[in-house]
């Protein structure tokens, strides 16, 4: 426990190597600054991938370590997006707005901007008028300010109200994803002041950079997510390789036990599930403007629980892992659902792909779930010969059940 | 002349019923014929009440053709007929009701009474369908004056109620003539004891008659109006500034606030070399410089002058606001006001009444829909996420049966059993294949589950389309029970509340009265204990898991019944069926019944108190759902103490 | 001599059965006390209680020189005022080795924030040498505490109890499953612990309890039936008739 963090965690280090080397890769493929062999739109995936395992390493961290199958991290993400959306958005058509009223031959007043701002955007809700909302909207400090606290904040609300309870298990896994659910569903409301299932629309074109080209536009977003991600591993492997990885971890395994060593439990659930939010937060800032739009579909149940998946398939309970998972299975998920794969014919029917890859992705979790529950990564276990204890302590006797049962109420 | 047309019925309903009196009615044409022929409203009146008192059966038919323009003088003999077109020409029916041949249209020469004259036949016709001896015809003249209502209609009516014999046309004919009377009847009194008379009546038609009479209209005026005056207005408080300057613009008491358009256009078009009265334009970005330049302008005369703050204030401030009643008579309307606020309390507590029944028919739903989940995670431990699929799988067993069994109540009675048989299989498999290997793991088995349910739904989408398919109820399940205008229910509903309580008490005579029930229950509370007595768990579970997947079979041809089979049908419920469990707690039967009753009426409640938006009503109950867990977290109805584990 | 722990009057029900009946119940700063009694007498409700796990219905439980109320307290924070509890069955984390069970155990701050800023001291990784040189598992501080043996858990649990440096130690049924020279051990490890501390000890087994040495506590259907010493509670009649009639 004397050596440095780095120096105990050589896989940082390796992880890190490998980001830097694909991201100068990419650099050097892409349209925007090197050879062209790879196009914008695949480097703009290639970015929000990046984005995506930053999320599932907050997964990774808030599922695999402590222990909390949170089915609602997809929401922070989301909200980031949305948050970050209604900058883009506002300042963006702001410029319109501005260019539009200088036609008239008078200058426009700030509340003829306003109004008209208000209008342009929220035309396809039928009203004209800018919620409240949006008052810091033209503001790319206050907005980022927002971005991270309003989701960090309802990650704290939430978790403290279901923490306090004692709410555990499959319990919290349920309040988790009925959280998601009503945002999503308010979200879908017209009078959200969010456009309702319109969403946020355009985000890829940054205010100010109207010349410039998406080429470089993707590049430069390519290196925040690779940035991101970089220090967001940094930041969670250095959290989790100290004492207080060792609580959550311990946590995780049996909560009553280190709560009669005096740790308050609770308040280590909560940090984790707002540190985690806020890291699934930062991943979405940067996600939704490659994207380029988002409505509150993206903030179905479902999204989350993708997540989860990636993170089993890569390996629970190390972040690269997660990483490995998140990369896999949504890159393998947009070449399934491309349509560009050819279809399999079979007699009179043909499969096609786009139709079969959710089969083929639910079977596949299943069999990781049971087979191989240490998922790809794993892998490097097997390859580095690190085993699981090899001798479990003896069966704990006719009590052994009743703890599962335990587990299983809470 | 209406009076004595009224007069003159009044005597013939209080005169015995002449016996028969065929042909007095072609006497009474033939005496009348010169005004018959070239009728006037003034005078027609005695002749139709001739007619209409006659008591010949003809009589009628002699004033509805006449009303018609089917009266004809054939040219040549100059004799009367009732005229039916057939073919290219007319069947003749004689005055006393014998058929007289036929005739071309050329023959014949209609007589053509003008709208007052129609008026006053048809009135009299009323009379006589409203005492028609064929009580059909009676409730059928009725249901016609009460679709469209007419002041003439009142004293017909009226006339005709002393010798109604049926009683359930003469109450029926007694309400109509109330609601006739408080809108047409000329004295005020009469009207007035007519709307106390109609009582809390909660109908519909009551409601529409006793609507208009509270209408109101916003008027501005510098001093009270003399109409009849709902209630004073007070800017500010009861209407907005903006609102009250616009009724003053409307009743042209007020100029026209500038708008901002209108500035900006005036602004624009007095741009004289860079400058608007004085200031330049690049300096014209806020509303005070506009204000400034335009001001400027109005002084030089170049624009009208429009009013400013201080002077709409002064103009709002020297007038009155007023709601006024449509109705003049102020007896009225107060009597009217007060009917409607009794008929509004009575009309809330029937609504309270059918949203109950609203409330549980959803409650059922969500019970047969969580029933199963319930079960399965109370003896198992183990959230089946597949279990919205196996609703699904259910519904479309439904359908695939009826593809083969066109009779809707035989493919149902297939449905129900085979649905069962299907997803019961399906959750033995699923139990044995992947649940049985990830004992101990619950957040494991979740997301091995949700696995499933991804690829069973996708499946489903693969196989059946995207498209809704349809499950169809016999027609016996068609319609709704109605208690009265507001409570009603419809039959499928019944049915599957009745459903649902069938399922409860199997489930209680399971639990408490069986083998497997005991065995269950055991495992629930103790399961190493229950092993160590000779309990198989590995068989308790595949049994109550594959029983709770039948059940969502069940639930989902049920669900189908009434709503869209799609792939994506079960995971509309899913959600709401975790939250039954959770709010209801585990292991107990009981408790789901209360969880979805719980669920049910909440959302119903949520749903009426904001009607618009069904999506706002979920987002809410969740909220609420999360604070419940703060003061329950297990449930309605926990197992406590040292068996709830902890 | 003030009590370091009181408990009085304490009741409390499950669904209507008393589990715990007015019981009252006190020890000194530096005491070894034996709990003894038949099944369901209420032996680990009582100790529920005092951990904070169970809520009492009635009665008052303080602790330490300042006679702090335990009622309101959470089982964190009532472990952090210096009650440590080990369990029947050994409870360590088998994930991770036995430096960092050690390290978690070992007292300092708990709060989330100074813990993610903590790193070990010089001293303090002494103090897990010393602790596990206590138990004889100094070889195994890098193994995973999931490939000890049963008896080696029970050792390594009973260190970390030391690291947290309680005052008051519960105890439940700490020989179970030990052989006669582990018990040895065991005995003298409970009887010098409670030089400087409170010691209570539940257990079954008369032998261990008459090595001890110590003041005996009775309980029976959730109340104290009989203290004192051993050989003054066993010829107690009522002890016995309650040993004897319920086997």
């Amino acid at each position: 426990m004397t050596r440095s963090f780095l120096a105990r965690t050589p896989s940082v280090l390796i992880f890190l190597a490998a980001l830097a080397v694909f991201t100068l890769a990419i650099t050097l493929l892409s349209e925007g600054f090197g050879a062209g062999l790879i196009s914008t739109s695949f480097v703009k995936t290639l970015g929000k991938t990046l984005c995506l395992c930053l999320v599932a390493l907050a997964m990774d961290l808030v599922w695999g370590y402590a222990g909390i199958l949170s089915l609602g991290h997809m929401a922070f993400f989301a909200l980031g997006g949305y948050m970050i959306g209604m900058w883009l958005m506002y300042a963006r058509t702001e410029e319109i707005v501005v260019t539009a009223l200088a036609q008239g031959g008078l200058p426009a007043t700030p509340e003829e901007v306003q109004q008209g701002i208000a209008t342009q955007i929220f035309g396809v809700v039928g009203s004209s008028e800018l919620p409240a909302i949006w008052t810091f909207a033209h503001s790319l400090p206050l907005q980022l300010t927002l971005a991270l606290s309003v989701p960090g904040l309802l990650a704290l609300v939430f978790g403290w109200l279901a923490f306090r309870a004692r709410v555990t298990g499959v319990y919290l896994s349920i309040l988790t994803q009925a959280m998601t659910l009503a945002l999503a569903l308010y979200l879908f409301q017209n009078d959200s002041g969010l456009r309702g299932n319109n969403g946020l629309s355009g985000l890829q074109n940054l205010p100010g950079l109207t010349d410039t080209s998406q080429d470089l536009v993707s590049v430069w977003f390519f290196w925040a997510s690779a940035l991101a991600l970089g220090l967001g591993y940094l930041a969670l492997a250095w959290v989790v390789s100290g004492k207080f990885g060792s609580v959550i971890r311990a946590i995780r395994d049996d909560e009553a036990r280190v709560r009669f060593l005096g740790y308050p439990v609770e308040a280590y659930k909560l940090f984790v599930f707002t540190l985690t939010a806020l890291v699934a937060t930062l991943a979405g800032v940067l996600y939704y403007p490659q994207a380029g739009i988002i409505n509150p579909a993206e903030l179905a149940p479902i999204a989350s629980i993708y997540l989860a998946v990636w993170v089993a398939i890569g390996g629970r309970g190390r972040l690269y892992g997660a990483v490995i998972g998140a990369g896999f299975v949504s890159l393998l998920s947009s070449l399934f659902t491309s349509g560009r794969l050819p279809d399999i014919p079979l007699g009179p029917v043909s499969i096609a792909w786009v139709d079969w890859w959710l089969v083929i992705l639910g079977f596949s979790f299943v069999a990781v779930t049971l087979l191989a529950p240490k998922g790809i990564g794993g892998l490097f276990d097997r390859f580095l010969h690190i085993g699981t204890p090899d001798r479990k302590g003896a069966p704990l006797g006719p009590d052994d059940g009743s703890l599962q049962e335990q587990e299983a109420q809470e | 002349m209406r009076l004595t047309a009224l007069l003159a019925a009044a005597l013939f309903w209080l005169a015995p019923v002449p016996a028969l009196a065929e042909g007095e009615a072609a006497a009474i044409v033939a005496a009348n014929r010169d005004q018959i022929e070239k009728p006037s409203r003034q005078s027609i009146g005695q002749v139709v009440t001739a007619l209409a008192a006659s008591g010949d059966p003809m009589a009628d038919d002699i004033l509805a053709a006449w009303a018609e323009k089917r009266l004809v003088v054939r040219k040549a003999d100059q004799a009367l007929f009732l005229a039916t077109p057939e073919g290219d020409g007319f069947a003749l029916t004689a005055l006393d009701g014998t058929p007289a041949g036929t005739a071309a249209k050329a023959e014949l020469t209609a007589l053509k009474p003008n709208a007052g004259v129609r008026s006053v036949i048809s009135s009299a016709l009323v009379q006589f369908t409203l005492s028609d001896p064929d009580p059909a015809k009676r409730r059928a003249a009725l249901d016609s004056i009460a679709r469209d209502t007419s002041p003439e209609t009142l004293a017909p009516l009226r006339a005709s109620i002393p010798t109604e014999d049926d009683p359930g046309l003469r109450a029926q004919k007694e309400r109509l003539e109330r609601i006739l009377a408080l809108r047409f009847d000329p004295d005020s009194a009469a009207r007035v004891a007519a709307i106390r008379a109609l009582g809390t009546d909660t109908a519909l038609d009551t409601r529409a008659a006793l609507n208009p009479l509270v209408a109101t209209t916003r008027i501005a005026a510098l001093k009270a109006p003399g109409g009849n005056v709902a209630r004073v207005l007070v800017p500010g408080r009861d209407l907005t500034e903006a609102e009250a300057y616009d009724l003053l613009v409307a009743a042209n008491l007020a100029p026209a606030r500038l708008t901002a358009e209108d500035q900006r256009a005036a602004l624009v078009a007095n741009i004289v070399e860079g400058k608007v009265g004085g200031v330049p334009v690049a300096d014209l970005n806020t509303e005070a410089a506009r204000d400034r330049a335009y001001t400027a302008l109005e002084a030089s005369g170049a624009v009208p002058v429009a009013a400013t703050d201080d002077e709409a204030a002064k103009v709002l401030a020297a007038h009155r606001f007023y709601d006024v009643f449509t109705e003049p008579d102020p007896a009225v309307t107060t009597a009217a006001t007060d009917a409607l606020a009794k008929i509004d309390r009575k009309v809330a507590a029937m609504q309270a009444v059918d949203l109950g029944l609203d409330a549980l028919s959803l409650a059922a739903i969500y019970f047969l829909a969580a029933i199963g989940l319930a079960i399965t995670f109370g003896v198992m431990g183990v959230i089946n996420m597949a279990h919205g699929e196996f609703i699904t799988i259910g519904a479309y067993t439904g359908y695939v049966v009826q593809l083969f069994v066109p009779d809707y109540t035989l493919s149902l009675l297939v449905a129900l059993p085979l649905a069962f048989a299907v997803t019961f299989a399906a959750g033995v498999a699923m139990e044995r294949l992947v649940i049985s290997h990830l004992y101990r793991r619950p957040l494991e088995t979740l997301l091995a589950t949700f696995g499933i349910s991804i690829a069973l739904q996708q499946i489903l989408k693969n196989v059946f389309g995207t498209q809704a398919r349809p499950l169809t109820a016999p027609a016996w399940l068609d319609g709704a029970l109605t208690f009265n205008d507001v409570v009603s229910i419809s039959y499928i509903r019944i049915a599957i509340f009745l459903l649902a309580l069938l399922f409860l008490l199997f489930f209680l005579w399971l639990m408490k009265r069986t083998r497997l029930g005991l065995e269950a229950r055991a495992v629930t509370q103790n399961p190493a204990m229950a092993a160590s007595m000779g309990i198989n768990p590995d068989r308790i579970a595949m049994l109550t898991f594959g029983l709770g997947s039948g059940i969502a079979g069940i639930a989902g041809v049920a669900i189908g019944l009434y709503a869209k089979v799609t792939s994506e049908m079960g995971a509309d419920y899913i959600v709401q069926s975790f939250m039954t469990v959770v709010v209801g707690g585990v292991g107990n039967v009981w408790g789901t019944l209360a969880g979805a009753t719980m669920i049910g009426s909440l959302q119903k409640l949520i749903e009426f108190l904001n009607p618009s938006n069904t999506l706002a009503a979920q987002t809410y109950m969740i909220l609420f759902i999360i604070l419940f867990i703060q003061f329950r977290p297990r449930g309605i109805i926990a197992l406590r103490g040292r068996a709830a584990g902890d | 001599m003030t009590a370091l722990l009181e408990v009085s009057g304490v009741s409390v029900s499950f669904d209507g059965f008393r589990a715990i009946n007015n019981l009252s119940f006190s020890i000194g700063p530096a005491e070894l006390r034996a709990i003894i009694g038949p099944n369901g007498a209420g032996k680990t409700t009582f100790m529920d209680i005092i951990t904070g796990k169970t809520r009492p219905d009635s009665g008052t439980v303080t602790f330490g020189p300042r006679s702090i109320s335990l009622l309101g307290l959470n089982e964190a924070r009532i472990a952090r005022e210096g009650i440590g509890r080990k369990f029947q069955r050994p409870t360590v984390f088998e994930d991770q080795t036995v430096e960092a069970n050690l390290i978690l155990a070992l007292k300092a701050a708990r709060s989330p924030w100074k813990v993610l800023f903590w790193s070990p001291k010089p001293a303090d990784l002494a103090r897990v040498r010393a602790l596990a040189n206590e138990v004889g598992l100094s070889g195994h501080l890098q193994r995973k505490s999931g490939e000890l043996s049963h008896g080696q858990k029970q050792w390594l649990e009973i260190a970390m109890l030391l690291a947290q440096e309680p005052r008051l130690l519960l105890v439940d049924e700490p020989v179970a499953g030990m052989t006669p020279a582990e018990r040895a051990q065991t005995t003298d490890l409970l009887v010098n612990l409670a030089q400087d501390r409170a010691v209570v000890v539940v257990e079954h087994d008369m032998d261990f309890v008459r090595r001890l040495d110590c003041r005996v506590t009775v309980l029976h259907e959730g109340a104290v039936l009989a203290e004192g010493s051993l050989d003054h509670v066993t010829r107690d009649p009522q002890v016995v008739s309650v040993y004897l009639g319920r086997g």
